[in-house]
Formats: C-alpha cells, structure tokens, sequence
C-alpha cells in the first residue's frame, strides 16, 4: 500500500507539471488586461506603466517558470518560515507569487480566507454527510415507501434549484422578513465564548444549510443506489438466515458494503470544499476561497487565478489518490502492490 | 466584546463631563458600511479603482478635496491659493500652498510638507507603475519654503492648478512608512499598501483583501470631537442588490456604495423604511459614439475605422451631418432615463453636464423626440425609404452597427432605440460584448471601444475632479486611436475640427473660472450640434444609507466618503 | 429409512404452503397481480432424513427452501418445525428459533459478506445467540467448525475472496453448522462448483449428517446427484409438488408424466435418444398459470378433464404421491 502511495505521488508529478502549464499557459495567454477595469480617466501610458510594473514586459516563457519557482520554492518556504518563525537563506529578497491586484502574495490572501471557507463549506459538506446517509438508508430499506418518495422529491429539489435561488429565498424569509438570521457574513467575528459561538452558529446558518442540501442531495442519492444493490446480495440473506438483529443487518452488513462507493464519492468532492462555493459566498459574503477566485477573476487577477486553480489541481490529483487508497482499507477484495 | 463597551462606558462618561452639546470622538459606536466591490488596497496609487480609492480617502488626505456641490474645499491645507491671494503667481507657473500646522500622522508625527514631496516622487518614480501620474502632470518640482508651507511649480503656465495632491485620487501618504517602497519595491510592501499611515478621520486595524477593513478613531485626528464614530466595519463583496438590501430592508448596514440596480426595485426596497437612497450629479454620461471614419470590415487593418489627417477614410453615411441629426431626433432621452436609470439619472443634451457653471443650455432641444423631423432630414439627405422599408441610397441600404458592453440596461436601450431608428427607415443591427474586452483595451482585439470597429457605440464616460480641460481636449484631431498609437487615443470618435482644436488651445491658455467656463460650454455646444455624439443619461452616483445615518453629503466629484468625519447616529 | 415420514419421527412439516409475490405496474405502481411461486405445497421431512427437491429453474424449489425456514414469510400455510409452527412469527421470536434451522447458498461467494474475516462469518451467529460463550470459547469453535469442514483453523483471519469456490462453501457449511442446527436447506450448494470438488462437497455434507444426525432438504436440479444423496425425492413443476416419492422407486418408475420427461433427460450410459420424451412448448408464466393441471399444456397425455380439474397429491399404492389424474 505505501508502495503504491509512493509510485501513485511520483506518477502525479509530470501530471501535474503539465497541469500547471496548461493553467499557466491559458490563463496567460487568454485576452485579458489587469489594468480593464481601471476607470477610463486613466490615461493608456500610465496602463501601460502598470502592465511593466506587473513584470508583463518579460516574455512568456521567463514568466512561466518564475512563477512556478516562486510556487514550488518561494511560496513554500515563506509559509514554513511564517509557521515557525525561521529564517532560511535570504528571505528577505525571496520573490513571492504576488496578485496584481492587492500586490500581496497570493498565499497570504489564501490563508486568510480559509477559515471562513473551511467553517462555511467545510460544515455544509459535514452536514450533508450526515443528512444523507441515513436519508439514503432509510429511503433504500423503505424503497417506495412515502418516506422514500419524499426524499426522492427533495432530492430533486436539492438538486435542480440553484444555490443563488434557494440563498436567496432564506435570505428573504429569515432576514427581511422575519429578521433573525444576518444575511451578510462577519468574517472578521472572533468566538471566544458563548454568545460570540452562538452568533457564529446563527450567521453559518444559511450559507451552510444550502449548500448542504446541493450536497445531501446528491451524496443521499449515491446512499439510496448502494444501498438497493447491496439489500439484495445473498450475503444480506445469509446474515438473516443466521438470525442476526435487523439493525444489524442493516447497519453492520448492508450499510458497511454500501459505503465503500459513497466514502469514495464523499473523498472525491472534498477538493470542492476547498474551492468553496463561489455562488454561495457571493450570495451571503462569506468571502472565502471561491469570493477570492471570482473576484480574482473579475479583476483579471491572472497570478493569484492561477496559483487557486493549480492548488485545486493539486487537491484534485491528491484526493483521487485518497479516494483510491480509501477503498483499499474499505475493501478487503482490493489489494494494491 | 468588553473592551469596546468599557471604551463607550467611557467615552460617554467623558461626554458627559463635557456637557451634552459638544460631540464626543467615538461617542457613536460602530458604523458599518458595504462596498459590493471591495477594496484589494488601501494604496490608490497602485490601484486606481474607485473603491479603492474611496476606502482609503478615509484614512488618507489630499491637499484639498471637493464637496458636494463641486467646490475646492481645504483639506490639509490651511486655505485654498489663487491669484487674488497670492497663492497662485501671476505666470501661473507655480502654486504655494499653506499646510495647516497642527496636523498629526495617525502615529503622532507631525504631517509636513516633506510628505508632499516625497508623494509626488512617489508616483512619478518611473518603476512604480503608479496609477495616478496625470494629476502630477506638468509638475517641474516641489519644494517646502517651510515645515508646512509647500510650492509646487509648473513646467507651463496651468490655468487650473489645482491637481497635484488635490481630491481623493491623488491624497498624502507619510514619508517615513513609504521611504522603502519607492519605485519597483511598491507592491512588494504589502504591509504599508494594506495599513497606510494617515491624517485622515480613522486608522486601519486590519484590512482583509477584497473582504473587510476593520478602522478605528485615529487618536491624533485634528478635530478632537470627530469622528462621531469608534470604528468602522467596511464590509466588501457581493452585489449591488443585496447590499442594497442590507441598508434599505435588513437595517444590518448604515451605508451602501453604488447601487446600480433597477430603479424599481430600488424604489420597492427604500418603501421598507429603513433607510433612503441618495444620488449625487457629477460628469458621468451615457452616451452614443458616432464613427467618422469608415469601419468597413473589407478595409485592411490600417484602414479600417483609421482616421486619416487628409480627410480621406470617411464614413461612408454618417459623415453627413443630416444622417446624425435624423439619428439624434429619433431618440428620446426622457423615455430611456426613466427606463434606465430612474431618479439615479437625468435626461441630458451635453457631453459636459456639470459642474453648473460648464453646464450648456444651448442644446435643450435633444430631449424631444421629433421623428417626422427626422424623417424630412433624411429624405432631404436623399435617402429614400425602400421596398421593405429601409431606406436606400445609390444602392447601399441606411443600415448601422450599433455596439455597446454587456448589461442589461444597455442592452434595453439598444432594442428601443432600434425601435425608433426602424420607424425612420434605418436599419440597426445591435452587437454587445463582454465589458472586460470592450474596455481591456487589448490592442489586439477587434472588439475594443477604442478600435470602434462599429459605426455606433455606446458606453457611459466621465471625468475626475472638477476641471474639464483634459477631458474636453478628447476631441482634438490628434488624439485618434490609430494603429501607430497601438489604437490609445481618447478621440473614440476621429471626430477633427480645426474650430474646435483652436478652442481647446485657448482653454488651456485662459485663467478664471468664468472665462473658461464660457470656453468649455462653446467647445460643448459645438460637439453636441455637430452631433458627434448623442447623449442620453446624465448618470448619477447611487447610494443608500441608514436613517440613522446622519451628515451623509453624497458627492460624486470625490469620494463619497468625504465627510465621513462629519458623519453620526441621528439621536 | 422410512417409506413414509408422516408416521414416523417428522422433524419437519409442511402443510399448504404458498408463497405469492405482488406484481407492481403503471405510473402509480398498483398491484396488478401475483406471481404464484409456490402454490400449496404440502410435505414432511423425518428426523436424519434428506428430501431431495428437483425440478426447472423458476419451478419454485428455492422459495419453498427459503419459505420454509422462514427467509420468506409465505402466504399461506403452515410450517411445523420440532413441533412449533413458525409460519406466522415474527422478529424476536423467530430469530430464537435461527439455531435450529440453517442455510447453505447456492452462491458462496455472494452469500459471504465480503468485508467480514471468514472467523467474524462464523462467529457473528455465536455472538448473536450464544452470549454465553466467553471470546476464547468462541475462537476456540471456529476455529473446531473449519476444522471440521476440512480447513485449515488458521484462515479464520483471512478474507472470503482469498479462497476458491469450493474452499468458500466449506466456509458456508461451518457458518450454517455453527450453532448446531437440526435441520439444514442446502439450496443448491454445488451448482456453482467445478464438478471435481462437487462431489467433494457432497461427501462433506453425507459425512457431517452422519456424524450431527442432520436433516437436509437438498434443492437441485442436478438429478444425478439427488439420486446420490437423497432418501425421499420431490419434483416440482410451476410452484407445486407432482410427484414425491423414495429416491429409488421414483428414479426407477416415475408415476407423473413430468417426473418421466425430467428424468429421461438424465444422461446415463444404457439410455438411448429415441427413449428422450421431448416436452413441447415453455414452462407457462407462474402469474398467469394454467387451469387444472399446471402441466397439461405440456403433457403428452392430457384430457379435457385436466383443464378442469386440479389433481391432488394422491398417495398410490407404492405409497408414492403423485398429482396427476392418471397416474396408477
């Protein structure tokens, strides 16, 4: 298994590097302008001034690999320094991946908006996880029971109206019309008692709740299908025939198997969390990852677009090597040398 | 949590000793305000955006700013120089501003003329890609005669001198902070670009790019009772709607920036009770661009809407001041604002619509729509209606390009306006493309506002500050966008005429307000009877604030937040 | 061995058994009808004693199995074990009465839950009914249990898909002996191995009745084999018993021209082709079977009376029971 981990890590190397190429390369190649969205009163030899200054003059291939130097070197070892406190080598001139519109390295602006993000996003995906398991269960073993059919609807809902409605009609509900929950997220509230906690919980709320039922929908889904195969294999029988608890049955034999593809599907989407969810942190200001990468976008930020979508590269690449090594541990049938 | 309510305990036992007629500084607790587009620097000479610059207007001053009404206003400085009181020499080549003396950094250093100084080399140091270089513009040096006393000199005579480190775009930063970030070291200093040392109303305690600057009362704030306000929340992202919401329904904010929503639903909003919407008249202008070369997809790259000194790249139909006349009387400015733009706009017949004293009345007429007139323009023009309808002429059919950004009302006011050219027998084909490729100004694309490969093109411009020289020199011959130029120019229009060339040369000639203000309107009222352009809104900036919220004086010259230290909770 | 179980010492009885599944169709998903599986079954199995149950696939010989150990929940009827009938329990009751009656799968490896060793298969039913073993002591049975089916006690840690097909029924043979059953449904437990370990397994299950004084009912459609292992033998057509009969005057005379269609399939070295009946049509649709005689759409010796009226399981006079009109 570690054999594999290992051959799997240095496979996805090359992978990778092409990946940050081919992000490289596109979105630098693509026609943008940092200086778009200046206001017109600014003259064109002061945008061109500010393109220079952006190190626009060099050609592309200098820029390609200065940005990844500055990615896989720079970057880094500021953050090692930052989290211990050393200094290694000359840190003071180290070039960082800076964005071109705050002119701060674009990991700084990352590690700021991860907490909001992981609490938000993270929390949705935590709930959704625990929403739509015993959804998918009880909707499997009750198949076409009243139970099942409403789940069924709810799913669909979950799954076919947009976040930016469903955020929309909380907000309208909870804070126009009734008042009790914020519609916009205080990313700078600090919890450090009880009512601080409390205000936390009520502002996480909405963002949460909506984005957990876009994901209960679709994980209790894959539940409710692995669950149906799995209630009609013989060894389902077998467990019965042996006289064993109906929970049990359920819970032990049926639930165990049929959660090897759902922990896999549950792997595979936790690089989303960490894209966060751009419509939803636009809708309540959450203003984590996913505000960053539309903002960035907006602005034709390209470094800081392509340092978060290589990133998400990165995580996408790990998780699926996660997910693989996951179903090992989870099934016994799986061995990999 | 604790401290700031053991800080109001105080504050308002202070106030108390006071006596209740006087303010106290932070006596009014949290003030929270959202900017849907949030601020990614408080350091406007790397940025230029508008929410940047507003952000930081609040910690960051001017020499002078403008109010609401469009007049100079000191700032920093003691008083505002002229010629009559000798602050601004007779040549016109130098200004002498007096600073005001007790002035402090938010650090408790006193603020200096040297910081002026050192801002002007700041921006203009060649590496430093500053974005805001045209204010110092035509400055040969500056000097302190002494601690707060500063002459700014001029390589020409400038009539209106008052640029350089006058309005929220061009504001004083501290010398000692910025002394390493000079030139190429600028946007490494992240620190100083997020944090910035002031002499304004508050001080940044934390910025978070693009999300949330958190500011307090500057301590050292030179008017002990102000601000009304501790801190500030200065919340960004998002959209325009829901910000609106936070102010206008939810009551969660005191203040909203530009609020470019639908007027209705502004108006259903505001009924709710919790706050009011305000719009502030400045320069901005919707308006249609006529071409007045020849943007015939058969002509090559050098010919192909390339104006030619010679006069010989003409546009084929619109070089007939009968065919734009007929254009401009079939449209109604009145109907398209009230569509549009609702009380956050005015229906206008002038490219220079403010401040008042540069306001023409010349061309009132534009806002009635006359099509028989229109009509008899073109049949005098010896277009004749063809069998569908469409008028023809030596047999090429009256048929425009009309192409504008991607946005819901200007797309509405391409399919009206179509409606109305139709009913004159023009035929218009309508084109919209993503606002970040119409205005990236890609040399490259074909798209771009500036190559205007199109015969009509609308978008809105303006112009900062008060002054209109730089902005009415647009029109000037030389300033065409051509290939040679890599298509910059602010000539969208290739519109050349000497008459109005020689004005432009006088204007930036004339001193006093009146006389050149009298130069302005002419140079106006020739563009817009030489129908070089059709305006339609006068577009105002929209926001909205709580009825709590007190001393709010919108203004569109300068930052909104100009007066933030004047702003309170209504008691 | 007894001629007749009925006056003997019967472990198990089964009287009019009938297992019909809903048919669901349309938008609304109505019942519109039943699949008649088995329809009114009725038979007796003595104590040490093996039925062999023959027939078609589809005929109902694994939903009788199941049925009568209570995998199913039958429709109709009666099923007396030991002298308790369990047809109508439920839950906790039923699941008491687990020990007494077994299972062995036609598939082992489906029947064996793939994430579970093969030592926590065998010892899940101990920990369910036998609290008072200590964990040793319950190691210590598994460990006896594969022993017994002739594995070696140390692949108690290892994982159903590690072994091969046969090696997997062994491990499905110690689960159903695990808790010392009386009476065992083996639902063709060989059909899914390779001929050679077949018999192997058949041996093991003629070994393990000799040595537990086991009660099997045996459901193949491998004739061969049910002639090999079994002392009493019912063939079943469409969901009911035609013919039940001891092994050796069913195989040497079947009475029901069915029984004498399925077993002139048989390939033995003495038979000829032209001895082969040749039935004519397909087995009719158990939702919609026909009247009277389930068979006598395909039988060569049908009447109008056979339409009209059901045979019953008559007792001849070799004491064999047989459910045609004709048969003497």
């Amino acid at each position: 298994m570690l054999r594999y981990a290992i051959r799997r890590l240095l496979i996805s190397i090359p992978t990778l590097l092409a990946i940050s190429f081919i992000v490289f390369a596109l979105l630098d190649l693509a026609p943008s302008d940092p200086t778009a969205n200046l206001p017109l009163t600014i003259p064109p030899e002061v945008r061109e001034k500010i393109r220079l200054s952006l190190g626009l003059g060099e050609p592309f291939p200098i820029r390609y690999l200065k940005w990844l130097q500055q990615f896989l070197i720079n970057e880094p070892l500021a953050v090692f320094e930052q989290l211990t406190g050393l200094s290694i080598g000359d840190s003071e001139n180290r070039l960082r991946v800076l964005s071109w519109a705050t002119r701060s390295p674009v990991t700084d602006l990352i590690v700021e908006r991860m907490p909001q993000t992981l609490w938000v996003v993270g929390m949705s995906y935590v709930v959704a996880v625990l929403i739509a398991v015993p959804i998918g269960v009880i909707s499997a073993y009750r198949q076409y029971s009243i139970f099942d059919q409403v789940g069924t609807l709810i799913s669909m809902l979950g799954f076919s109206i947009p976040t930016f409605f469903t955020g929309l009609l909380l907000i309208v509900i909870f804070s126009v019309w009734l008042g009790w929950l914020p519609s916009i997220y205080d990313t700078t509230h600090v919890v450090n008692d009880w009512e601080s906690f409390l205000f936390q919980v009520r502002q996480m709320i909405m963002p949460t709740m909506v984005l957990a039922l876009a994901n209960a929908s679709q994980i209790s889904r894959f539940m409710r299908a692995s669950m149906l195969d799995n209630l009609n294999q013989d060894y389902v029988r077998t467990a019965r025939a042996k006289g064993v608890r109906e929970r049990t049955v359920v819970l032990l034999h049926v639930l165990r198997n049929s959660l090897i593809p759902v922990v896999t599907v549950i792997a595979l989407g936790v690089p989303t969390i960490f894209g966060g969810a751009i419509v939803t942190e636009q809708i309540f200001r959450v203003n984590g990852i996913g505000a960053l990468l539309i903002t960035g976008i907006e602005s034709n930020d390209i470094p800081l677009v392509q340092t978060l979508t290589f990133i998400f590269a990165i995580l996408i690449v790990l998780f699926n090597l996660i997910a693989d090594l996951l179903y090992g541990v989870l099934d016994p049938r799986i061995r990999y040398e | 949590m604790t401290n700031k309510r053991r800080f109001l305990a105080a504050a308002s036992a202070l106030a108390m000793l006071a006596g209740p007629a006087v303010a106290e500084r932070g006596a009014d607790g949290e003030l929270k305000i959202i900017y849907w587009q949030a601020p990614s620097t408080m350091n406007p000479f790397l940025s230029g955006g508008t929410k940047e610059v507003e952000a930081a207007s609040m910690v960051i001053e001017p020499l002078a700013r403008y109010s609401n009404t469009g007049d100079i206003v000191p700032a920093l400085a003691a008083e505002i120089p002229t010629v009559e009181n000798g602050g601004v020499s007779e040549d016109l080549k130098s200004i002498t501003w007096k600073l005001k003396t007790d002035v402090m950094w938010s650090d408790g250093t006193p603020f200096t003329a040297e910081d002026a100084i050192f801002t002007w080399k700041y921006c203009t140091d060649p590496n430093g890609g500053c974005a805001q270089t045209t204010y110092f513009e035509g400055v040969s040096a500056m000097e302190a005669i002494d601690a707060h006393t500063l002459k700014i000199s001029f390589t020409e005579p400038k009539p209106f001198p008052y640029t350089a480190l006058v309005g929220s775009e061009s504001p004083i930063i501290q010398a000692k902070q910025f002394a390493d970030c000079m030139g190429a070291k600028a946007p490494e200093c992240t620190e100083q670009n997020f944090n910035p040392i002031g002499t304004g109303p508050f001080k940044v305690v934390e910025f978070r790019a693009n999300d949330v600057i958190t500011l307090e009362a500057n301590p050292h704030y030179r008017d002990p009772a102000k601000p009304a306000f501790a801190k500030v929340t200065f919340k960004g992202g998002g959209d325009a709607e829901s910000a609106a919401r936070s102010v206008l329904q939810t009551g969660e904010f005191d203040y909203a920036w530009n609020l470019q929503i639908s007027p209705e639903v502004l108006t259903e909003m505001e009924s709710a009770g919790k706050g009011k919407v305000v719009v502030a008249f400045a320069t901005s202008v919707e308006r249609i661009h006529v071409n007045f070369t020849n943007p015939d997809s058969a002509l090559g790259p050098d010919d192909r809407s390339v104006f030619k000194a010679d006069g010989s790249n003409p546009h084929p139909i619109l070089s007939d001041i009968r065919v734009r006349k007929a254009l401009s009387k079939a449209i109604d400015p009145v109907v398209l604002t009230e569509i549009g733009y609702g009380k956050t706009g005015k229906p206008t017949c002038n490219v220079l619509p403010g401040p008042d004293i540069y306001a023409s009345t010349a061309n009132e007429a534009c806002k009635t729509q006359n099509l028989d007139e229109a009509k008899a323009l073109l049949d005098e023009a010896g277009w004749v209606p063809g069998s569908d309808g469409v008028r023809v002429k030596d047999g090429r059919r009256l048929s425009f390009l009309y192409q504008t950004s991607t946005n819901a009302v200007r797309q509405e006011f391409q399919a009206i306006i179509k409606e109305w050219w139709s009913q004159i027998g023009v035929e218009t084909e309508l084109r919209n493309i993503s606002a970040s490729v119409f205005f990236g100004g890609d040399p490259n694309s074909p798209d771009t506002f500036q190559k205007f490969y199109a015969d009509l093109e609308m978008y809105t411009n303006n112009f900062s500050g008060v002054d209109p020289e730089a902005y009415m020199a647009n029109w000037l011959c030389d300033k065409a966008p051509t290939p040679a130029t890599q298509w910059q120019g602010e000539n969208i229009n290739r519109y050349c005429n000497p008459e109005y060339d020689a004005l432009a040369a006088e204007f930036a000639k004339t001193a006093g307000l009146e006389a050149r203000a009298e130069i302005a309107k002419k140079m106006n009222d020739i563009l817009m009877q030489d129908y070089v352009m059709f305006p339609l809104v006068h577009r105002g900036g929209t926001s909205a604030h709580a009825n709590s919220l007190e001393g709010v004086l919108i203004n569109d010259w300068d930052s909104e937040l100009w007066n933030i230290a004047d702003w309170r909770r209504a008691k | 061995m007894p001629l007749d179980a009925g006056k003997t010492d019967t472990l198990v009885s089964v009287r009019g058994l009938s297992m019909h599944f809903p048919i669901y169709a349309g938008v609304f998903r109505r019942q519109v009808g039943v699949i008649k599986a088995v329809d009114e079954v009725s038979f007796d199995i003595a104590r040490g004693e093996t039925l062999g149950v023959v027939g078609e696939s589809g005929c109902g010989k694994s939903t009788t199995g199941r049925a009568t150990i209570r995998l199913y929940k039958p429709t109709a009827g009666s099923v007396v074990i030991d002298g308790k009938d369990i047809a109508l329990l439920e839950g906790g009751e039923l699941r008491r009465l687990r020990p007494q009656m077994q299972m062995i799968f036609q598939d082992p490896q489906a029947s064996l839950n793939p994430r579970m060793t093969v030592g926590s298969i065998i010892a899940e039913p101990l920990d369910e009914h036998r609290p008072d073993l200590k964990r040793a002591e319950r190691q210590d049975r598994v460990r006896d249990l594969l022993d017994r089916v002739g594995m070696n006690p140390d692949f108690a840690n290892r994982y159903p898909h590690e072994f091969s097909g046969g090696q997997r029924q062994r491990i499905g043979i110690a689960r159903a002996l695990a808790l010392e059953p009386k009476f065992i449904v083996c639902d063709e437990p060989i059909a899914a191995l390779d001929v050679s370990i077949q018999a192997q397994v058949v041996n093991l299950l003629e070994d393990l009745q000799d040595q537990l004084g086991l009660t099997y009912m045996f459901i193949s459609h491998d004739l061969s084999m049910v002639r090999h292992i079994a002392d009493r033998v019912a063939v079943m057509y469409l969901g009911r018993i035609v013919e039940l009969a001891h092994r050796d005057i069913l195989y040497e005379a079947p009475k029901h021209p069915y029984t004498k269609a399925l077993l002139s399939a048989v390939p033995t070295v003495e038979k000829r082709a032209q001895e082969r009946i040749i039935l004519k049509g397909d087995v009719p649709s158990p939702a919609n079977p026909p009247s009277g005689c389930v068979f006598r759409t395909r039988c060569p010796v049908a009447e109008a009376r056979c339409a009209a009226e059901i045979p019953a399981l008559r007792k001849l006079s070799d004491g064999r029971q047989a459910a045609c009109h004709f048969a003497e």
